[in-house]
C-alpha cells in the first residue's frame, strides 16, 4: 500500500483552476519525481499535499487516513513536510534557530538533540555558519539550510519543490546526493518537483510528467527518460530556450 | 530650584508617561507584525483597563489587584475580539483595521452608556515625595516606569529566549513557512491578541494612577502609540521600546525647558521626521505579514 495517495485532486486561485484530477501515489521509502514546464501546476500540487491551498475536490491519504483539508501545521505534525520553492529561509534568524523551528512540533527533546548534531554533521557549512543570521547565507547554502530544516521534523514525506532553482551544478549535484541519501539516512520518502530534468530523473525511480495542470503521463524513469513524448514537451523545450 | 533639578524631575514625568504609551505600542506593533491589522481600538482596550482599575479600587479592592484584574480583564476582552471579529479579518488586514475604528466608537459608548462620560479617577495608589537633593521625585512615577520596565523585559526574553518566542518571530517573518514547521499560526495570532490586550490593561491601570481618565481618554493615547510604533518601525517591538523611552526623553525636556504646551505634538513631529529620511522607522519595521500566493 502506498504512504501516500492523492485523488482526482482539483486545485486553484480565485476563478482559476490550476490542478485538474491529478492522482499519483508514493510508496515507503521510495522517490518519485514530478517533471513538467514552469506554470504546469507542480508547486501547487505540493502546497495542496503539504495543507497550504485547501484542494476543492479530491482527497489526499496519508498513512490510511484521509488527510484531505487538514492545515499545514498538522500536516507538518503528522509527517507530511514541505521544502517551499525559494527555500523560504527566516533570514532574520540564525541557522541554529531556523533548524530548531524545524523541531517545532517534537515532543522528544534528547532526540531532537541527537538530530541537531546530525544535522551540523552532515552539513558541515551549516556548523560553520551556525550562528550567522539565514539571511545572509548564500542560495545554496539556503537551500541546505532548507533541507536540512525540513528533516528536523523527522518527516515520513519529504516533498521538496525545486531544489535545484538558481544553484551551480556543483550544488546541484550536491543537492543530488543529499537527495540520494535522504531515504536511507532519515528514513522519509521523497516527492521531488523539478524543472531541472537532469536532477530529477537522476535521483527518482518513477515519475509524473505535469502540463496545464494534469499529469499527462507517468512511468518508471527509464521509460521516460526514452519518452519522444516527454522529450517534446519539456527536454526539447528546455533544449530550444538553452540554444 | 536648580534648573537641573527641574531636568530631572521632568525626565522622569517624561518617562512615565512614555512608559504607558509604549505598553500600547509594544501591543499594536505585535499584533501588525503578526496579522498586518492595525488596531487602533487599541486606545480604548487602554481605557477599559482603566476604568476597570477604577471600579475595582472604587469597589475597595487595592490598587495592584486592581491593576490584575484589568489586565486579565482586558485580555479577555481581546481573546473574544480576536476569536469573534479579528479572525475573519485575517485575509485582509485592512477590515481589520475598518473593523477597529468601528470598535472605537462602540467601546467608547458603552463605557458611557454604563459609567457616564464624566471624568474618573483613583487615590494615588504610592503618595510619597522623595526629595533627594532638592530634585522631587513623586514614587507613583517611579512605579510606573519600573513596572514597565519589568514587563517589557519579561516580554523580551519571552521573545528572544523561548521555544514559543522563537516560533512567534518565525510567524511574524512568514506565516505560511512557520505553518510548514509544524506551528499552529492561528493560536499564535489569538496569543498574541491576548498579550497585547493585556499590556494596554496594565497601560491603563498604570494611567489612572497617573491622571484621571475619561471614556475618551484612548484616543490621545492610541495616536501618540501609534506614532511611537511607526517611528521605532512598525513590527518592530525593540523599535517600539527604545522609540518610546526616546519620546519619554524629548517630552520631559521640553516640558523642563518651558515648551510644555507643545508637548503633545513631540510624539507626532518626530514620527513625521522618522518617516520622511527613514520610512522604514529607526530600526527597520516589517511589511506586515506574506500572505500565501
Amino acid at each position: 500500500m502506498s504512504l501516500l495517495a492523492i485523488s482526482e485532486i482539483v486545485t486553484g486561485y480565485g476563478p482559476t483552476i490550476v490542478n485538474r484530477n491529478v492522482s499519483l501515489t508514493l510508496a515507503q521509502g521510495e522517490i518519485v519525481t514530478i517533471l513538467g514546464p514552469n506554470g504546469a501546476g507542480k508547486s501547487t500540487l505540493l502546497k495542496a499535499i503539504a495543507g497550504l491551498v485547501r484542494p476543492r475536490a479530491g482527497s489526499i491519504s496519508f498513512d490510511g487516513a484521509d488527510v484531505t483539508g487538514l492545515p499545514a501545521d498538522i500536516m507538518a505534525r503528522r509527517g507530511v513536510v514541505l521544502v517551499p520553492e525559494g527555500r523560504k529561509i527566516f533570514v532574520d534568524m540564525t541557522v541554529e534557530e531556523n533548524l530548531r523551528l524545524g523541531a517545532y512540533s517534537r515532543k522528544d527533546p534528547d532526540a531532537v538533540e541527537a538530530d541537531f548534531a546530525t544535522m551540523l554533521a552532515f552539513f558541515p557549512i551549516l556548523a560553520t555558519k551556525r550562528r550567522d543570521k539565514g539571511g545572509s547565507l548564500s542560495g545554496g547554502q539556503q537551500q541546505l539550510l532548507a533541507i536540512a530544516r525540513g528533516l528536523m521534523t523527522r518527516p515520513r514525506v519529504l516533498l521538496l519543490d525545486e531544489p535545484s532553482l538558481g544553484l551551480s551544478p556543483l550544488l546541484v549535484k550536491e543537492i543530488k546526493a543529499i537527495i540520494l541519501d535522504i531515504g536511507e539516512r532519515f528514513g522519509a520518502s521523497v516527492l521531488l518537483v523539478e524543472q531541472n530534468a537532469g536532477l530529477a530523473l537522476a535521483v527518482a525511480a518513477r515519475g509524473y510528467l505535469m502540463q496545464n495542470g494534469r499529469i499527462v503521463v507517468s512511468g518508471p524513469i527509464a521509460e521516460l527518460r526514452d519518452m519522444s513524448l516527454m522529450r517534446d514537451l519539456y527536454l526539447g523545450g528546455v533544449a530550444q530556450a538553452a540554444s | 530650584m536648580r534648573a537641573v533639578d527641574i531636568f530631572i524631575q521632568q525626565i522622569l514625568n517624561g518617562l512615565s508617561i512614555a512608559s504607558v504609551i509604549t505598553l500600547i505600542a509594544v501591543g499594536v506593533t505585535l499584533i501588525f507584525g503578526l496579522t498586518g491589522i492595525i488596531n487602533f481600538a487599541h486606545g480604548e482596550f487602554l481605557m477599559i483597563g482603566g476604568i476597570v482599575t477604577w471600579l475595582a479600587v472604587s469597589a475597595g479592592l487595592g490598587f495592584p489587584l486592581a491593576a490584575v484584574l484589568a489586565i486579565l480583564a482586558v485580555g479577555l476582552m481581546g481573546y473574544i475580539l480576536e476569536r469573534g471579529i479579528f479572525r475573519f479579518t485575517l485575509e485582509r488586514p485592512t477590515n481589520g483595521f475598518i473593523v477597529s475604528l468601528g470598535l472605537i466608537v462602540v467601546l467608547q459608548h458603552v463605557v458611557v452608556l454604563f459609567w457616564n462620560p464624566n471624568q474618573k479617577s483613583i487615590p494615588r495608589p504610592l503618595t510619597t515625595v522623595w526629595e533627594v537633593g532638592g530634585v522631587r521625585i513623586a514614587s507613583v512615577r517611579v512605579m510606573v516606569i519600573l513596572i514597565t520596565v519589568a514587563v517589557v523585559a519579561l516580554s523580551f526574553r519571552m521573545i528572544t529566549a523561548s521555544r514559543y518566542g522563537r516560533a512567534l518571530r518565525a510567524s511574524v517573518e512568514d506565516r505560511d513557512t512557520a505553518a510548514l514547521m509544524g506551528i499552529p499560526v492561528r493560536r499564535y495570532i489569538t496569543g498574541v491578541f491576548v498579550l497585547g490586550s493585556a499590556l494596554a490593561g496594565l497601560g491603563g491601570a498604570l494611567l489612572i494612577a497617573l491622571f484621571p481618565i475619561t471614556p475618551f481618554t484612548g484616543g490621545t493615547m492610541v495616536m501618540k502609540g501609534f506614532a511611537v510604533a511607526l517611528i521605532g518601525g512598525l513590527g518592530n517591538i525593540y523599535g517600539a521600546v527604545a522609540a518610546g523611552l526616546i519620546l519619554g526623553i524629548v517630552e520631559g525636556f521640553s516640558a523642563g525647558y518651558g515648551f510644555s504646551q507643545w508637548t503633545d505634538a513631540y510624539s507626532f513631529v518626530l514620527m513625521i521626521l522618522v518617516l520622511l529620511f527613514r520610512p522604514h522607522g529607526l530600526f527597520g519595521g516589517t511589511s506586515g505579514p506574506r500572505m500565501a500566493s
